[in-house]
C-alpha cells in the first residue's frame, strides 16, 4: 500500500510539473521576438535603380548606373541578382604618370610611350552577380530625435561576372609573337623581343569570378528604402594590361586574382507595397 | 490492523490531495504573473477601475489605444508595488518624508494663481508612442578611452596602419570633446612596384609618423536591432571633427639623397558607428578623413641640385591630401555605470 501511495505521489507531482513547463514552453515558443513589427522585406520583391563607382581603383575608376532585382524569401533570406553599365575615367596615378612619358614610341627604352600605357589600360562597361543575401540584423533608428525609421544590415555572398574591354590599336600593340621566337623574313628566326610595352594586353574578355557584399537598407517608408552597399566582384584580371610578373612579355600569366571594390546607393522599391506585421 | 491501514489509506488520500492542489496553486499563481493587471490580494488594495482594454487596432495598423487609469499604476494598486522593479525605474526621492506645514504653507501662497480650465482630453494613438525606448547608455559626464587601430582606405601606393588611442569627455550626451593621438606603420602596395617596373617611374610618396588632435563628437542618430531575433543590440552614429597636428617624412625615390620632415596642420572630419556591449564597453568603428597640405621630394635630384635634406625641403612640392582612414577599437567607459534622471 505505502508503494503504491508513493508511486501515486510520484505521478501527481509529474504530471504536473510537466504539465506546468510544457505551458510555459509552449507560450514562449509560440512568441514573435517583435510584436506589431513590420515586415519590410518577407515574401516581397525588391527592384532598386542604384548608381556604383569603384574604391581605391588603382589606374580607372569604374563608373555606373544599374539595378539590382531581389526575392525576399523569408525575412532573412533572400536571392537576387544586379547588373551595372559602367563608363571609365582615369585615376589620379594615371593622371600623373602619363605626361612623364615619352611622347612616341621608342623601343630603344624600357620605358612606355603615353599611347602604350594608355591604350593597354582595360575597361569594364558591364559588371553583375547572382548570389544568396542574409538579413542577420534588423532595428530601428532615431535620428536627431525626429525621425525614426526602420534599418536591416545585410550580406551577399555569389557567382560575379563581368565584360572587360581594352582597345589596344594594332600600330601599338604591334607584337603578334610576345615572348616567342618567330620567323625572320629574311630567313632564319629571331629572338623574342623582350619588348613587353608593345604586347596585346590579353585583359579583355569576359570573367567570371566570386562576389561578397555587405550593405543596409534605411527604409524611408513601408515601400522604399535608401540601399547603401559595398561589393567585391573577385575574378582575374589585369588592369594594367603590362608585364606583371617580369618575364619581359605579356601573357595570361601576368592575369592575377584580383578584388574590385565597389560603393552603390540605390533607392529599393519593395514590391507589394503594403506591408504585413507580426501578431 | 484493517483499521490501521484505512487511515493510513486515508492519510494518504488526503495527502495526494494536498499535494495536487499546492501544485495546481503553484501552477496558477505562476501563470497569472504573466498576465498584465493581476487582481490585488483581497483588503490589501483598492482593485483598478478595470482590466487594460485591449488597444483598438491592436493586432492593426493604427488606431487609437486605451490606456490604463492612473490608479492602476499606484503603489498598491494593480500588480502591486512589489513589482517594481528597481533596475528599471529610477525612483528618486520616494522614501523622502514631506513636510506637510511647508506644504500647506506654499499651497496658500500659490492658491490665487491657481486658474481652473478646461480638461483638454487628447486621444493617443500609436503614433503618440515613442518608437525608441530609452536609451540605454547614458554618456553624459563619462570618459570614454578608446584604444583603436586603423588603414588607409585611399592610397594606392602606400598604405599606413595605425595604432592609436582617444580620450573624449561627454558634455552631454549627444556632444563630447576628445583628444587622440596615432602612431602610423607603413607598407607599399601594388601600384608602387608596378609603376616603377612598368612604367618605370619611381613614384613619390611620403610616409606618416604620428598625428595628435583634439576632436568634437556630435551623436544624431542612435537606434537598435535584433540580431537573428534572438539579441538586441543598441547602437549609434556620431560625427566627429577636429583640428591636430603631425608628421610626414619623405621616402626618398633614390637613397644616395636623405628625405625629411613635415611638420602638418591637420584638420579632419568623420563619422562612425558605436556599439554598445554593456555599461562601460562599446565598439566602435568608422571612416576619418585627415586633410592636410603636405610637402614632397622635388623632381630631378641631383648631386649639384636638392641634395641636402634642407635644400629639397625648400624647394619641395606641395600638395592637398586627403588621408581616409578606417578605424575600429574598444571603447572603455568612466565611471563603468550611470544613473537615469528620468523615467521611461
Amino acid at each position: 500500500m505505502k508503494n503504491h501511495t508513493l508511486w501515486a505521489v510520484v505521478s501527481v507531482l509529474a504530471v504536473s510539473s510537466a504539465a506546468y513547463a510544457e505551458r510555459r514552453q509552449n507560450n514562449l515558443a509560440a512568441d514573435v521576438a517583435v510584436r506589431h513589427r513590420r515586415l519590410l522585406v518577407k515574401n516581397r520583391f525588391e527592384f532598386a535603380p542604384l548608381f556604383e563607382s569603384t574604391i581605391n581603383a588603382d589606374f580607372r575608376h569604374i563608373i555606373g548606373g544599374g539595378a539590382k532585382l531581389e526575392y525576399h524569401l523569408s525575412d532573412k533570406l533572400s536571392v537576387g541578382a544586379i547588373g551595372v553599365a559602367s563608363t571609365a575615367i582615369n585615376t589620379k596615378l594615371v593622371d600623373k604618370i602619363r605626361p612623364t612619358l615619352e611622347m612616341s614610341i621608342d623601343n630603344t627604352t624600357r620605358e612606355p610611350s603615353q599611347d602604350e600605357f594608355l591604350d593597354r589600360l582595360n575597361t569594364m562597361p558591364f559588371h553583375g552577380a547572382a548570389y544568396v543575401s542574409l538579413t542577420p540584423w534588423y532595428g530601428k533608428l532615431a535620428a536627431f530625435s525626429q525621425a525614426f525609421v526602420a534599418f536591416d544590415f545585410y550580406f551577399q555572398a555569389g557567382l560575379s561576372f563581368a565584360q572587360l574591354t581594352s582597345n589596344c590599336p594594332s600600330s601599338v600593340c604591334s607584337d603578334q609573337f610576345p615572348g616567342m621566337k618567330h620567323p625572320d623574313p629574311n630567313g632564319g628566326e629571331l629572338p623574342a623581343d623582350g619588348n613587353p610595352n608593345n604586347d596585346p594586353p590579353l585583359n579583355n574578355g569576359s570573367r567570371l569570378g566570386l562576389y561578397l557584399g555587405g550593405g543596409i537598407h534605411v527604409f524611408l517608408n513601408d515601400f522604399l528604402a535608401l540601399d547603401m552597399t559595398v561589393r567585391d566582384y573577385a575574378f582575374t584580371d589585369n588592369p594594367s594590361g603590362a608585364d606583371f610578373n617580369a618575364d619581359l612579355f605579356v601573357s595570361n600569366d601576368d592575369n592575377r586574382f584580383l578584388h574590385h571594390l565597389f560603393f552603390g546607393v540605390g533607392i529599393s522599391v519593395m514590391l507589394p507595397t503594403t506591408v504585413k506585421r507580426t501578431p | 490492523m484493517n483499521i490501521l491501514r484505512m487511515r493510513a489509506h486515508r492519510r494518504s488520500t488526503v495527502f495526494i490531495v494536498a499535494l495536487a492542489a499546492m501544485a495546481s496553486t503553484a501552477l496558477a499563481q505562476s501563470r497569472g504573473k504573466r498576465a498584465p493587471g493581476k487582481a490585488p490580494a483581497a483588503g490589501k488594495a483598492p482593485a483598478p477601475s478595470k482590466s487594460p482594454a485591449p488597444a483598438k487596432g491592436s493586432g492593426g495598423d493604427a488606431g487609437e489605444i486605451e490606456m490604463e487609469s492612473d490608479d492602476a499604476k499606484k503603489p498598491g494598486a494593480g500588480s502591486g508595488s512589489n513589482d517594481v522593479n528597481p533596475d528599471e525605474i529610477d525612483m528618486g526621492e520616494s522614501d523622502k518624508q514631506g513636510d506637510l506645514s511647508a506644504d500647506l504653507n506654499a499651497t496658500a501662497q500659490n492658491g490665487n494663481a491657481i486658474k481652473a480650465t478646461p480638461i483638454k482630453k487628447t486621444p493617443l494613438s500609436w503614433q503618440d508612442i515613442v518608437v525608441v525606448i530609452r536609451k540605454p547608455f547614458l554618456k553624459v559626464r563619462r570618459t570614454e578611452l578608446l584604444p583603436f587601430v586603423g588603414t588607409t582606405m585611399n592610397d594606392n601606393m602606400i598604405r599606413h596602419y595605425t595604432l592609436g588611442g582617444e580620450l573624449a569627455y561627454y558634455l552631454t550626451d549627444v556632444l563630447a570633446v576628445g583628444v587622440e593621438g596615432l602612431y602610423y606603420v607603413h607598407s607599399f602596395r601594388e601600384p608602387f612596384d608596378l609603376v616603377a617596373r612598368q612604367a618605370r617611374r619611381l613614384p613619390t610618396i611620403n610616409e606618416y609618423n604620428w598625428s595628435a588632435a583634439l576632436d568634437f563628437h556630435y551623436v544624431p542618430v542612435y537606434g537598435k536591432f535584433a540580431v537573428l531575433d534572438h539579441r538586441l543590440v543598441t547602437w549609434e552614429a556620431f560625427f566627429t571633427a577636429g583640428i591636430g597636428a603631425g608628421q610626414s617624412q619623405v621616402i626618398p625615390r633614390d637613397t644616395r639623397y636623405p628625405g625629411f620632415t613635415n611638420l602638418l596642420i591637420m584638420p579632419n572630419v568623420g563619422a562612425s558607428m558605436r556599439f554598445f556591449l554593456s555599461k562601460w564597453l562599446t565598439v566602435s568603428l568608422g571612416v576619418r578623413d585627415y586633410v592636410f597640405f603636405d610637402h614632397f621630394e622635388p623632381k630631378n635630384r641631383t648631386d649639384v641640385m636638392y641634395a641636402t635634406g634642407s635644400e629639397a625641403k625648400a624647394h619641395a612640392d606641395g600638395s592637398l591630401i586627403n588621408n581616409v582612414m578606417f578605424q575600429i577599437g574598444v571603447s572603455f567607459w568612466v565611471p563603468t555605470t550611470f544613473e537615469y534622471t528620468t523615467f521611461r
